[in-house]
């Protein structure tokens, strides 16, 4: 059977992408698997059977379906890289008040960005990823990225970023199956990973949480600094204080250490003054939201009726866009439930990945 | 289906023909060599024959050489037994607690180092230059009689430079200390003398050298105060517990009889060093003629005839190793990793190079089976692959140059 071409498989040791190497080989691809070592395994806790996409465990199943399917597998050093790009603006965000979304900037400056460039050093005609995503060409003849026929799994809000020059390289080999058809086929392909655990949450900062991930990479002076007054909207009386607004999220109710007579959320986090404002859940929604650094897959423009998702979790919901300068303005049809400074607002035509951006 | 050119030899070498074609035979050598009955006394005279053939390559005596699971151990054993010494209260360490060893020797040296500076240990550091030179006075200054072992091997693994092991030999007799020399690079691409090198205590691989893996071999010079490191049985003279890998030590005498051959038969330059040398030469020719922006490593000083140590500019070393593995050439960046993952390589920037420069580097050694043809194919891919890799590193500075 003639090579389709060359292509780099970005293997995580997870089940998704290392069923997706299986396919690629078996379709009649020449593969070349590669594990992206972005952190520094020895921080993490790793508990056997359970690992996150960052242990060594996870470099090490990789591996092993790698030499199971006889394709060469390398490990690619991108601590640095990922430093700068992800772990770096992560901690920052949640400094500012908001909840960062690091998966975005892992697609953005390493699988998308530092893989590319692999790809093209390694002399490969193609980048294939275990995303849940297809790659399609739409009605105007461009290629476009669609939702996973998984509604579960759809992993296409993390991938607004994608520069659609890039899109012909790009292979989703499992974007057209169920999570189950990938398991039974990484059965049928004989890889141990077969019935490993799905990893979930943020791969670099495993079982502690966030909040002690960040109070490890922040100096404590720093830390202090981000102290301040919780407060009740709208009357804005004080009603405790708290050890610092990384602690928080927008619709956050449990752990606020507060004794107050009704539920409350937090509808608010001021990063500037260091106030957390808490309120009845009927504040937690807006019927707009702007959003920044907007990218467009396809074009869109000032008018437009979209559906916009503004968390992975979110359904989705129908908005009319405006551009507004540098900055797009996003109108919902319904008001919308704790819109979440740092998060992504991404829009979809039908099942067609459109863009999205930064919410401000 | 890609032709594959092995040219990573100082990582490991296949097995020698020799062995390949006879292995069989060597697998009548099963018998326990520590029993009384009959099925030990072949066993035993194979070990009893190697030993005396490692004698008479090396200048010295059968009974100096013991069998160990690897240089690993070997190199281990050294460290230990100096602490086991001490905490023996052997008199030659009484005074003696400095402990002098390179800063580019294999990390088995170097971590038995360290784990013994955290028992209490003074561990400094010989300086490696980056022209691979060492400042013997510097050296000196650092020798004391506190000096209870200086060691330094005898050839780095990744720049092939050869240390002068005889001259400092005598500085540090001077302080009367002990001096171990990690060998595994040089057997079978140089002329070995212990004598003439003036060590007590040096580490042999076996699979370095042709032979199976799980053997090493420490030499202990006479009257050189020794405590093992493997508690067990009486074997190896009490030094080191453990049935002897008689396997691999059958595989590893087929080696060094031809070794030895040729030692008696044939005048310096050995024809096998010879070999290596000249194909490294034509490597070198090749590559300073055809790819430019190639700094050499190590090329002032004696080296080993096999190695050939560069930094290329422009490319990301990283990407290069990968290609020229697509390409079926296996080389190396730095010391064989067991994570496999590229970390800039210690032995390098313990010399004073940058990260950037060690990322560039590459190790090309060389191996008996090395011909001629695999020299020119390997600079023609080299070739096209530095000229995409540089094509890929001058897009991206453009890139990041446009978006200021």
């Amino acid at each position: 059977m003639p090579s389709k071409g060359r292509v780099l498989m970005a293997m995580s040791g997870g089940v998704d992408s290392s069923t997706a190497a299986a396919l690629l080989k078996s379709q009649g691809y020449d593969v070349i698997g590669a594990t992206m070592q972005v952190w520094d395994y020895s921080q993490c806790e790793i508990v056997e059977g359970e690992g996150t996409c960052c242990s060594s465990i996870d470099v090490e199943d990789a591996r092993a379906v790698a030499d199971l399917i006889d394709i060469p597998f390398y490990v690619l050093n991108c601590e640095s890289q990922f430093r700068e790009k992800v772990i770096d603006p992560f901690v920052q965000s949640y400094l500012q008040g908001h909840t960062p979304l690091p998966c975005v900037d892992c697609n953005t400056y390493l699988k998308f960005d530092h893989l590319i460039r692999k790809m093209a050093e390694l002399d490969c005609q193609f980048l294939a990823t275990g995303h849940y995503a297809q790659v399609v060409p739409t009605p105007s003849g461009a290629l476009g990225i669609q939702t996973s026929s998984d509604r579960w799994k759809d992993q296409t809000y993390f991938l607004f970023t994608i520069d659609p020059a890039i899109l012909p390289r790009l292979i989703f080999p499992i974007g057209h199956l169920q999570k189950d058809e990938v398991r039974n086929l990484a059965r049928q392909f004989g890889l141990s990973v077969a019935s490993k655990k799905d990893s979930t949450g943020i791969c670099f900062v495993g079982q502690q949480g966030y909040q002690k991930f960040v109070e490890a990479e922040v100096p404590t002076n720093i830390l202090n600094q981000k102290r301040g007054d919780i407060k009740l909207f709208p009357t804005g009386s004080k009603l405790g204080t708290h050890e610092g607004i990384h602690r928080f999220t927008y619709g956050q109710s449990r752990g606020l250490g507060l004794d107050h007579h009704e539920k409350l959320f937090v509808i608010k986090i001021d990063g500037e003054k260091n106030v957390v404002w808490v309120g009845e859940e009927k504040y937690l929604y807006r019927d707009s939201l702007m959003v920044k650094n907007f990218k467009q897959l396809l074009p869109m423009k000032s008018g437009d009726t979209l559906n916009v998702k503004i968390r992975y979790a979110h359904v989705g919901a129908e908005a009319r866009i405006e551009q507004m300068g540098e900055t797009w303005k996003v109108q919902f049809k319904e008001p919308q439930r704790a819109i979440t400074p740092g998060q992504a607002c991404v829009f979809y035509q039908d099942e067609v990945l459109m863009g999205g951006g930064w919410i401000v | 289906m890609i032709k594959k050119v092995y040219l990573d030899y100082n990582a490991t070498t296949p097995l020698g023909q020799s062995i390949v074609q006879a292995w069989a035979d060597g697998l009548n050598f099963w018998g326990n060599p520590s029993s009384i009955h009959w099925a030990s006394r072949p066993v035993r005279t194979l070990l009893r024959q190697t030993r005396q053939d490692l004698a008479d390559l090396f200048g010295a005596s059968s009974t100096e050489f013991i069998f160990t699971g690897g240089a690993t151990e070997a190199n281990n054993t050294v460290f230990n037994s100096l602490n086991e010494l001490k905490r023996k209260n052997h008199p030659y360490f009484k005074n003696r607690n400095q402990i002098l060893v390179s800063n580019t020797e294999h990390p088995s040296v170097i971590q038995s180092a360290s784990h013994l500076q955290a028992m209490g240990w003074k561990v400094d550091w010989i300086k490696i230059n980056q022209d691979g030179s060492i400042d013997l006075a510097e050296v000196q200054e650092q020798l004391s009689e506190q000096t209870a072992l200086v060691s330094l091997h005898i050839a780095n693994n990744e720049t092939g430079v050869v240390y002068p092991i005889a001259e400092l030999s005598k500085m540090v007799k001077g302080v009367g200390a002990l001096f171990h020399t990690d060998a595994v690079q040089a057997l079978g691409k140089m002329d070995i003398h212990l004598p003439t090198w003036g060590v007590d205590l040096a580490t042999f691989s076996a699979h370095k050298f042709y032979s199976l893996k799980g053997l090493g071999v420490l030499y202990v010079k006479k009257q050189t105060p020794f405590e093992p490191l493997m508690l067990g049985g009486s074997q190896e003279r009490k030094r080191r517990g453990g049935t002897e890998n008689t396997f691999a030590v059958w595989s590893f005498s087929l080696m060094l009889k031809k070794l030895l051959d040729d030692q008696q038969n044939s005048n310096s330059p050995r024809p096998p060093f010879e070999h290596l040398k000249n194909l490294r030469d034509l490597l070198e020719q090749q590559i300073e003629k055809r790819i430019s922006g190639v700094r050499w490593t190590g090329t002032a000083m004696p080296r080993l005839p096999n190695t050939s140590h560069m930094m290329i500019s422009g490319i990301d070393g990283e990407s290069l190793l990968m290609s020229l593995d697509l390409e079926g050439f296996a080389v190396s960046t730095g010391a064989a990793c067991s994570s496999g993952n590229p970390e800039p390589s210690p032995v390098l920037i313990n010399m004073g190079f940058s990260k950037q420069q060690a990322q560039q580097s590459l190790r090309v050694s060389l191996g008996y089976p090395t011909t001629k043809s695999d020299i020119y194919s390997f600079v023609d891919s080299l070739e096209k692959i530095v000229e995409r890799l540089r094509k890929y590193q001058l897009n991206t500075i453009e890139r990041e140059v446009n978006a200021i």
